[in-house]
């Protein structure tokens, strides 16, 4: 199809501009014929050729990436309401997505661009707000309203929730694994990281298990540096950081110290920006480049406009660039 | 002496009336309060329980009727289709209908719930429910 330009060969739903001079940020795209309210979060496949985007119009909407700009190859519904998250498994065949209604959706993605459904999983009891991918293992975790965070795993041909970390003492905005997996970091409204720990069957420290599935334990607490709500946390798997985003304005940078105990870690803040935006911090994404660890902050503004941008917010089309070279690097 | 006793439970019986009055009429209360409770109960257990068994039914009729109009075209899309159909009809006849203590009554209907979205989806089948573009609720 065509779009609303001037220019006939613009594919529908984006509108191309011209690159800055210089070194800097420009957009690249706007894609503004996708959806009919907010859109809450964009993500990129791995293969970096196709973009998610979730909206509060309960559809999530896919695009392509072509040279002269971005196609919607389709729009993913079903949720009954606000989609809050979407992301993309490692492998590339799978995405998540979450809402308002409690629910996560599993969806798979064929060679012919087929999305289908694999699963509908009610296992939350709130509005889910965030879902994120292990990275190396089909294992998905969810952040819940309902303070908790759940994972999820395949079990013979259907999706079951494998795990429930309870700890937090409220909403849990957001969850990232660390590079290994082997620790998922969890940030709530109670103003605190937990850090936790995954167990294995017949693992050596005595924890028990049921099944054949792993127990996650909660090995460390980050509470007394954030006055406000944590809306995000971001696991760089360069260095091994934790970047927090918090409701009053603030990015910390949290690191390890070389303990000789590592059941017990133990995190010291090592960065604090202080209004680092004017308004809360929605969003922390760590960025991995060949040569240098960027840590660019983004805000995430509910877009009143509906037309969001490649990533609804000029900030997140900086991190698509980056990102590419990343990609193809890959 | 005798007399004395005598007088002391004649005026006990009235200085206690009151409470005793107090007691016997919250006893009163109490077991009326229950039967009521009972009555309402009930009532209320089985306008839930028909709003489930007709939520279950449907699911069930709607996916019979697609395990049979997909019979007739086996092929390989079909078959994850079918697959997921076969699923959801086992979930539903499996579940336990006469045993409302069952200890997983929720988490089995919340499945079945899923299974059914699940199925809608692949089917193409979209909801009646649209969410209105003028809401305006405060949501992050």
């Amino acid at each position: 199809g065509y779009g609303e330009g001037s220019d006939p060969h613009t594919p529908l739903g984006s509108t191309p501009f011209p690159l800055p001079p210089g070194p800097g940020w420009g957009c690249r795209a706007v894609l503004g014929e996708g959806h009919q309210r907010t859109v809450r979060r964009v993500a990129w496949s791995p293969c970096g050729s196709y973009l998610a985007s979730a909206s509060f119009d309960a559809t999530t909407c896919i695009w392509k990436r072509e040279e002269d700009g971005f196609e919607c190859v389709t729009t993913l519904e079903g949720h009954e309401n606000e989609v809050k998250s979407v992301a993309w498994a490692p492998s590339g065949n799978l995405l998540a997505t979450c809402s308002r209604d409690k629910s996560v959706w599993v969806w798979e993605v064929d060679e012919e661009e087929e999305y289908e459904c694999v699963s509908v999983l009610n296992s939350h009891t709130q509005d889910v707000k965030h879902v994120v991918w292990h990275p190396n293992q089909e294992l998905l975790a969810s952040a819940s309203y309902d303070d908790t965070v759940k994972l999820y795993h395949e079990e013979e041909d259907d999706w079951v929730c494998c795990a429930t970390l309870e700890g937090h003492e409220s909403t849990v905005w957001s969850v990232a694994f660390d590079r290994s997996g082997e620790r998922l970091a969890s940030c709530s409204d109670d103003k605190t990281v937990r850090i936790w720990r995954q167990y294995k069957p017949g693992n050596e420290e005595g924890v028990a298990c049921s099944g054949t599935d792993p127990t996650w334990k909660c090995i460390c607490t980050l509470s007394g540096y954030h006055t406000r709500t944590i809306y995000d946390v971001a696991w760089c798997h360069l260095t091994g950081a934790l970047a927090t985003a918090c409701g009053d304005d603030a990015i910390r940078i949290f690191e390890e110290s070389a303990s000789a105990e590592p059941q017990q870690p133990t995190f010291s803040l090592s960065a604090h920006v202080p209004r680092a935006h004017s308004q809360d911090v929605n969003c922390v994404v760590t960025l991995h480049c060949s040569a240098s660890v960027l840590r660019t902050s983004v805000e995430a503004e509910p877009s009143r406009k509906k037309r969001p941008r490649v990533s609804f917010s000029r900030h997140i089309s900086r991190i698509a660039r980056a990102v590419f070279p990343v990609s193809f690097l890959e | 002496m005798a007399a004395a006793a005598a007088n002391s439970d004649m005026f006990d019986e009235i200085v206690m009336a009151e409470e005793r009055f107090h007691g016997e009429g919250y006893q009163e209360g109490y077991a009326e309060g229950s039967h009521v409770g009972v009555i309402e109960g009930r009532r209320y257990g089985s306008l839930h329980g028909a709003k489930i068994g007709s939520e279950i039914g449907c699911y069930l009729g709607f996916a019979l009727t697609w395990q049979c109009l997909l019979q007739k075209c086996v092929d390989e899309k079909n078959c994850k289709k079918i697959r997921a159909l076969d699923s959801l009809i086992g979930m539903i006849q499996k579940f336990p209908y006469e045993d409302p203590m069952y200890d997983k009554l929720q988490e089995d209907l919340e499945k079945i719930r899923g299974k059914f979205k699940q199925v809608r989806s692949m089917l193409n089948i979209q909801s009646d429910f649209r969410i209105g573009t003028e809401r305006s609720s405060l949501t992050f």
